[in-house]
């Protein structure tokens, strides 16, 4: 593979060459550990030699029930597995969030989901495994690094038997893994089998999905549970956005199999219903990493508008907090809601109306009414002035003093309420605003994936017997000047002070963690790049011409580099690895015998 | 050929040998040291029958009483069930009378049943004879076949009379004579049962 010139190789990075013809000879950390095959016959080599609750523990971190307690409130009932940690703060934090916060009168079952901070740092003995398995998910699918989401499915029903006259209890997952829709399902078919048969249940659940393959991004996942198989496809970060490969085919049962066209993507038009009108100026909010709340009368509602604002960047990832249900008694509620400091970056979802008063403060309000009237369409609504946010009832809308910098967009707006003239399936509007962003985001961010793909050094400056080059730096000025002829323009019809947007986003966290990101993957191709130039050299020829001590220094080099490789998993073209150990070892036998001992043993890690 | 998903489970007393019916028709493999089932283990495989492929979902459930409750999310939406019993122990044909009682009362009505008696390679210390056996499944209207998973008798067999049981696509209004139709009414012939 030849490169010509840096735009060729911003692309490259892209690629998924190393997919699926994955080096031979590179071992993974899972890999080394040789145990005899486990069950699944036909699974990946890595995958056949995971431990017991190896798998379950790739898709989730434990299950939880919490119920309530006359003396003690809500406590947590049972962990599942009975070895999975949790500390005591984690714990507290899963028994006030799998709970309605405010006398609300959910009556029946609830889904909803809340996001929590780690309490302590543990580490995964699968850690490397998983990071393999992440590697291709797109940047807003990957698994959660200092948190943990917790799905609910929260039931509450009159029962005359019981002592508060009634039956309330959750069935929480705990995992890191993103996938809202696919999680809600699961707990679909597990919840309500558990609240009638207990234990057993659990045990046959958790007993299935450890031996469900795992989850690996592109694959299409068979995922049987109690009875029902869930067919899945985990999205990968080279799928063209906006598609999904999974339909469902008429005749299935859903007693039988059930097919999932997605695993994380919720109803856009349905949360965003009740501020129709400002959806363009909710996504700029989000863009730019406003601070905002959504205060709505259910935790399903406000956990379902979190992550609508959240997803409507999507492919980008929102890379602050946020928090799709939010309570008081959240161990980082006086962080969030001090008044001795701005708003912070985060976006939270609470039901409880004592936040009307705490968080008057903050800049962007969303207020959200009962949905369930959704068939009616939103009336015209102005921005409100957040002075007349009062404490208690206020009506929904947006409060914001907020200038969006872009111009509003009527077509969309046009095109929706048709739809919903026309009775239009919900589905479809959602697919249409889903596209309205999507293309939003895209016509947004591709300006600045050309400029940071043209800070990549050419192919000519990359020497083997020189470090690898460095990118060249972000430069502010230089990325504007690019906008007079390759902005956005290009690709949006809409008007507006693109130039005010693109400055305030440079300085936004979501800023920050895109180009981490890609400075990160634009750094790893470059070290592979150099790595492939090492591996064409003639090395042997070349420690013929120096001395011991230096032909020592190389191969401590060399088998540095290798180790990077691995651990890093760098994008290299396959077999240059495997050149790579040849060319240490012939390096190694060139030198004294006394040597060679030495700097064959494994290194200290 | 198109294919079409058949869930199917696998019913009966505790250590009978559902699971190592189902490995053998699956990896053709037999282990004498099989730990008991937790829940339910899950297998597919794929046979072809007529013009079409049947992909057996197969749902091995567990034994123990303490699953029983369980029993319900395996049979439901199943196009058949194999009921499993051991030649060798009068008690485990009692078990399976119950699960045809229980299907009959609460499994979907058009269910193929199936009763296997397994262990046939342990002939001399049979308890259960095949003539009562297999009287018992014509009066339901089941099939009825005796198995050695160790052996690796009969068990194809037992997944190949299923399939022709199963109606095909294009003709599924059709009825077969054959099939074993459960009513929520108690059919005449259940006097024998239990």
């Amino acid at each position: 593979m030849a490169l010509q010139g840096p735009e060729e190789l911003g692309e490259q990075v892209e690629e998924p060459e190393d997919l699926d013809d994955q080096d031979a000879s590179s071992i993974s950390p899972a890999e080394e550990i040789t145990l005899p095959p486990g069950p699944g016959g036909d699974d990946e080599p890595e995958e056949a030699l995971l431990l017991p609750w190896d798998r379950f523990s790739a898709w989730l971190h434990c299950i939880c029930v919490v119920g309530f307690d006359l003396e003690l409130g809500q406590a947590v009932e049972v962990i599942y597995p009975h070895h999975s940690k949790l500390s005591e703060k984690e714990k507290t934090s899963i028994c006030y969030l799998s709970f309605p916060d405010s006398n609300s009168g959910c009556l029946g079952d609830t889904q909803f989901c809340f996001r929590f901070r780690q309490g302590s740092n543990r580490k995964s003995s699968l850690g490397c495994f998983l990071e393999t398995t992440d590697r291709d998910a797109p940047p807003c699918l990957k698994r959660e690094q200092g948190h943990y989401y917790g799905y609910v499915y929260f039931r509450q029903v009159r029962d005359k038997s019981l002592k508060r006259g009634y039956f309330q209890k959750s069935l929480v997952l705990i995992s890191k893994l993103p996938y809202v829709t696919f999680f809600h399902s699961l707990l679909k078919i597990m919840a309500p089998e558990y609240f009638e048969k207990q234990e057993p249940c659990l045990e046959a659940a958790c007993n299935d999905i450890d031996r469900w393959p795992t989850p690996h991004p592109g694959r299409i996942l068979t995922l049987p549970i109690m009875g029902v198989v869930i067919k899945v496809r985990i999205p990968t970060s080279y799928d063209k956005p906006g598609t999904s490969q999974l339909v469902q085919s008429a005749q299935t049962d859903s007693l039988v199999s059930i097919v999932l066209p997605t695993i994380h993507e919720v109803d856009l038009f349905r949360c965003f219903h009740p501020v129709f009108f400002h959806i363009q100026m909710l996504w700029e909010l989000v863009l730019l990493g406003e601070a905002l709340v959504v205060m709505a009368p259910s935790p399903a509602e406000s956990s379902d508008t979190v992550l609508a604002l959240v997803s409507c960047i999507a492919p980008l990832r929102y890379c602050s907090d946020f928090r799709p249900y939010f309570t008081i008694h959240d161990s980082e509620f006086k962080e969030y809601t001090t008044r001795t400091q701005a708003p912070p970056s985060v976006i939270l979802g609470v039901t409880n109306p004592f936040f009307a008063k705490t968080l008057q403060h903050w800049p962007h309000i969303i207020r959200i009414g009962d949905m369930k009237q959704a068939g009616e369409m939103a009336k015209q609504m102005k921005v409100k002035k957040l002075k007349n946010l009062k404490t208690l009832d206020s009506k929904p809308g947006v409060y914001t003093a907020y200038k969006p910098y872009l111009n509003k967009d009527e077509e969309i707006i046009k095109q929706l309420q048709k739809g919903v003239q026309q009775k239009r399936p919900s589905a479809a509007q959602n697919a249409i605003l889903r596209r309205y962003f999507l293309e939003l985001t895209q016509s947004f961010i591709i300006p600045l994936e050309r400029y940071v793909a043209s800070l990549m050094p050419l192919q000519k400056s990359i020497s083997p017997w020189k470090s690898p080059p460095q990118l060249r730096a972000f430069v502010q000025q230089d990325f504007m000047k690019t906008l007079e002829k390759a902005g956005p323009q290009l690709t949006s019809r809409l008007k507006g002070d693109w130039i005010g947007l693109y400055r305030h986003f440079l300085k936004s966290p979501n800023f920050d963690g895109w180009f981490r990101n890609r400075r990160k993957e634009m750094t790893q191709k470059l070290e592979a790049l150099h790595l492939e130039a090492l591996c064409e050299e003639d090395l042997q020829e070349r420690i013929q011409k120096h001395t011991e001590v230096e032909s020592v220094d190389l191969v401590l080099k060399l088998k540095d580099k290798l180790n990077q490789a691995e651990r890093e998993q760098l994008p290299v073209r396959s077999g240059t690895l495997a050149k790579l150990r040849a060319h240490i070892e012939a390096v190694i036998q060139a030198l004294p015998e006394d040597l060679q001992g030495i700097l064959h043993k494994p290194a200290t890690p | 050929m198109a294919i079409r998903e058949l869930k199917v489970c696998l019913l009966g007393d505790t250590g009978v040998g559902k699971s190592s019916i189902v490995c053998r028709f699956v990896q053709d493999h037999f282990d004498h040291n099989i730990s008991p089932t937790i829940g339910a283990s899950f297998l597919t495989k794929t046979v072809p029958c007529g013009n079409e492929l049947h992909k057996f979902l197969i749902w091995d459930t567990a034994g123990q009483e303490r699953f029983h409750s369980l029993a319900p999310m395996y049979y439901r939406g199943s196009a058949a069930a194999v009921i499993v019993y051991d030649i060798t122990k009068l008690d485990s044909f009692q078990t399976l009378k119950k699960w045809v009682k229980e299907l009959k009362e609460h499994g979907p009505e058009d269910i193929v049943v199936a009763i296997a008696g397994n262990k046939n390679d342990l002939g001399d210390i049979r308890e259960v004879p095949m003539k009562e056996a297999k009287e018992f499944a014509e009066s339901i209207a089941a099939i009825f076949i005796e198995t050695s998973a160790r052996n690796a008798v009969n068990v194809e067999e037992l997944f190949q009379k299923i399939s022709k049981q199963i109606p095909p696509l294009e003709n599924a209004e059709v009825d077969s004579n054959e099939s074993f139709k459960l009513t929520r009414q108690p059919a005449p012939s259940t006097r024998r049962c239990c």
